[in-house]
């Protein structure tokens, strides 16, 4: 009201000066209707400044959703291994919510496995396993864990999600600071170009991120060392989108680009603009 | 036998025929004692409203020798808030005859046995012994007033002992030698010379508070703005002894004598009223399906089954970490999932010192602080684990016990470029003793050693498979297994 009413009141002699200081005005008032938006919010870098620079807090923002969708059935692994990957960092206590069944529609892929975890950098101790029965509780404990601010970041397990739900969830999670990341099914289709590259309906999510499998780099005996993983940036918001080959290394806890083929964008020439703005 | 069975003249022992001669309008039905012992427990649960302690009379359970009909009530310490002794019997027999139209017979006395011979053999159905008057007060009853079994009763009116008095001015010694050690024990335990600890039938509580309702709630609404008020009234001893609850329980008497008792146990220490109903909130919700207010609620309970030192902290000017907050708030958060999704939803991984995979940690319910894990291994282990090893079908290897080229698995074929291995964990020959157990189809064996292998095809889709069995020794024909999938 008060906007709108300064608004008027200058309408009929508009100076240079009155109009500057209505922007002003109006500015910070917009900063203010938008929490977050002037304030530095907290990140978690990737350590690579090809993807932090793509990301706009330099990091996966901790306030906020990201979604994390595996290629194809096969490659679940290998997003459960990129969250295990991103909060190997983290030493407080971190939540995962798991169906009891599984992450439908695909076929029962197992559980997690503590050895497994801790050979990818991620103290298993720190984790705490919540298993619900159906989708709804998997929705509550989430939500639930979000907003307790207790764990340093949640991880859900989920098999649909639309706008209305990313929403609450994206809310609850800037609220509390945390990370929220969501595991889901990759939808059944590619996008179309017809739909402007989207698909899967809608979604509040800050981020999502399409992990693919690669070939793991190996050492000169032929041993696996390090786990490589295609990953694909494929909405940001306030960002830019991007495709790249990263390892990880467990024991430092860091990414780095893979050796021979250090940018698929790049190799494909679609993105090269983005990679000129970032350098 | 009841009143009226005794006026129209039957007796214990009696045939079905002659009963019914006495009695015409007599209806017989078949003894049922278990529904006997529920409703006893039923009526003794009903009964903590007046001591937190009911006991049956007989340890756990009630039984013939015990007479399988009436139960102890511990009221030391709880008379007084009824007014005495004697007004909590007056309101005892009345609720009794009133609620459930049972006519009761009840006594009160310094020693469980003295309690239990007078309220069968006194003539006042109510009685309440003065204290130190038990062996005056037993003298005049009969032996079967002392809970004897059978054999003994029978041996002593042999004996020509026919009341208790008889056998109390009696030296010991001859007693002691002849009879069992049953009969001593008993006129001990009556006269309180040895103490005869109850056993009640939930756990004492620790702190207790209990409210009457002037009139009967239904609602989860009203439930849990009188716990809060009971809950209010705990904090001030709480903080005075300086403990937090570790486990509450929450008792809805319903107005047509059944119980319902909901027990939250808590992961760290509270004396937070919101945090306690907001768990009680989460736990009528995840009941709302199984329980029924029924008439409703008169009467509400909230106890303290566990208390533990919570001694106070203090809380830092200049906090630099908020660890202690951190831990008290993931302590409430695991409580409030435990409560909505069940005490064993919230797990936490620990390592167990097995070669197995599959044997090599547990998921124990979280409880108490996190365990330590080992520096992770050199060698590779999956991400995720098959809960069972499924079969791998058309593998093909260049050498029998070398790693696989191509094998398929849930109806994909993949082609190996790269493996590594074989990492060999033979079974623990402790636990199994037979390595020839006859094998389920598509399970694999127990007490196989098996040749574990990462490979990795193509489009680098790790995988971790084994051959199960020793080439000529355990086996002539190896199996494949996929027990996991790599990140």
């Amino acid at each position: 009201m008060t906007l709108a009413n300064r608004t008027w009141a200058n309408k009929t002699g508009p100076t240079a000066l009155t109009v500057a200081r209505n922007r002003a005005a109006v500015m910070a008032e917009l900063r203010r209707l938008m929490p977050g938006m002037g304030e530095e919010r907290k990140a978690l870098p990737f350590g690579l400044g090809t993807i932090d620079s793509h990301l706009p807090d330099g990091g996966l923002t901790c306030g906020a959703l990201h979604e994390v969708v595996p290629q194809a059935e096969s490659c679940i692994a290998a997003a459960f291994g990129f969250i295990a990957a991103i909060l190997g960092r983290l030493t407080c206590p971190l939540v995962f919510v798991m169906p009891a069944h599984g992450l439908r529609p695909y076929r029962p892929h197992g559980r997690l496995h503590g050895h497994g975890l801790n050979a990818l950098g991620l103290d298993p101790g720190h984790l705490i396993l919540v298993e619900t029965a159906h989708r709804k509780e998997t929705l509550w404990a989430m939500e639930e864990a979000v907003r307790s601010a207790a764990p340093a970041a949640v991880v859900g397990v989920i098999d649909t999600l639309d706008l209305k739900l990313s929403q609450r969830l994206h809310l609850a999670a800037t609220e509390a600071g945390l990370p929220l990341f969501l595991l889901r099914p990759a939808p059944p289709s590619p996008p179309s170009p017809a739909s402007g590259g989207r698909w899967g309906g809608g979604s509040a999510a800050a981020t999502r991120w399409r992990i693919g499998t690669a070939k793991a780099a190996r050492d000169r005996f032929g041993l696996v060392t390090q786990p490589r993983w295609h990953l694909q940036l494929e909405r940001c918001r306030n960002g830019r989108p991007g495709e790249w080959l990263v390892e990880y290394d467990h024991v430092a806890h860091r990414f780095s680009l893979a050796a021979a083929l250090a940018d698929f964008s790049r190799a494909r020439g679609a993105g090269e603009e983005s990679i000129k703005q970032a350098s | 036998m009841n009143a009226a069975a005794e006026v129209s003249g039957l007796a214990t022992g009696d045939l079905l025929a002659d009963a019914r001669a006495k009695a015409e309008f007599l209806q017989v039905r078949d003894a049922d004692p278990a529904a006997d012992d529920a409703a006893l427990r039923r009526l003794a649960l009903w009964a903590t409203r007046y001591t937190p302690t009911a006991s049956p009379l007989c340890r756990d359970l009630w039984n013939e020798a015990n007479g399988a009909d009436g139960f102890f009530l511990d009221i030391a310490g709880a008379a007084h808030l009824f007014g005495g002794e004697e007004k909590l019997l007056a309101d005892l027999a009345t609720k009794l005859q009133k609620n459930f139209g049972l006519p009761a017979r009840l006594a009160v006395a310094d020693t469980p046995g003295a309690a239990w011979a007078l309220s069968r053999f006194h003539k006042t159905p109510a009685f309440v012994l003065p204290s130190g008057q038990e062996a005056a007060a037993l003298a005049p009853l009969p032996i079967a007033a002392l809970r004897l079994a059978p054999d003994t009763r029978a041996t002593l009116r042999r004996l020509g002992f026919k009341t208790v008095g008889s056998l109390l001015d009696k030296p010991r010694a001859p007693f002691a030698a002849r009879f069992p050690t049953e009969l001593l024990r008993r006129v001990d335990q009556a006269l309180g010379r040895i103490d005869e600890p109850l056993v009640p039938i939930v756990a004492p509580p620790v702190y207790h508070s209990l409210r009457y309702l002037i009139e009967p709630i239904f609602t989860h609404d009203a439930i849990i703005a009188h716990a809060n008020r009971l809950m209010a009234t705990l904090i001030h001893v709480l903080t005075r002894d300086d403990v937090g609850a570790r486990g509450l329980r929450l008792c809805l008497y319903n107005v047509d004598g059944a119980v319902e008792t909901i027990d939250i146990g808590l992961t760290l220490p509270t004396r937070s009223v919101a945090h306690v109903a907001r768990l009680i909130e989460l736990k009528l919700e995840a009941l709302a399906a199984t329980y029924d207010a029924g008439f409703g609620f008169e009467a509400i309970g909230l106890a303290v089954t566990c208390a533990e030192p919570m001694p106070a902290r203090q809380t830092e000017l200049t906090s630099v970490t908020d660890d202690g907050d951190r831990t008290e708030r993931c302590a409430s958060l695991i409580d409030a999932l435990r409560q909505r999704l069940g005490p064993n939803s919230v797990r936490r991984f620990e390592p167990v010192a097995s070669h197995l995979p599959e044997r090599a940690e547990m998921l124990p319910p979280l409880d108490g602080e996190a365990p330590a894990w080992p520096e992770p291994e050199q060698r590779p282990r999956p991400l995720l684990l098959l809960p069972h090893a499924e079969p791998a079908e058309d593998v093909t290897a260049l050498v029998p016990d070398g790693p696989p080229r191509r094998f398929s698995w849930r109806g994909v074929t993949y082609d190996i470029t790269g493996a590594q291995g074989p990492e060999r964990i033979g079974a623990e020959w402790w636990r199994h003793p037979l390595p020839t157990l006859p094998r389920k189809r598509g399970r694999e064996r127990e007490g196989a050693t098996r040749d574990y292998y990462l490979v990795e095809d193509a489009s680098g889709h790790r995988f971790w498979l084994f051959r199960e069995g020793l080439y000529g020794r355990e086996t002539t024909q190896a199996q494949w297994f996929v027990h996991g999938l790599f990140a």
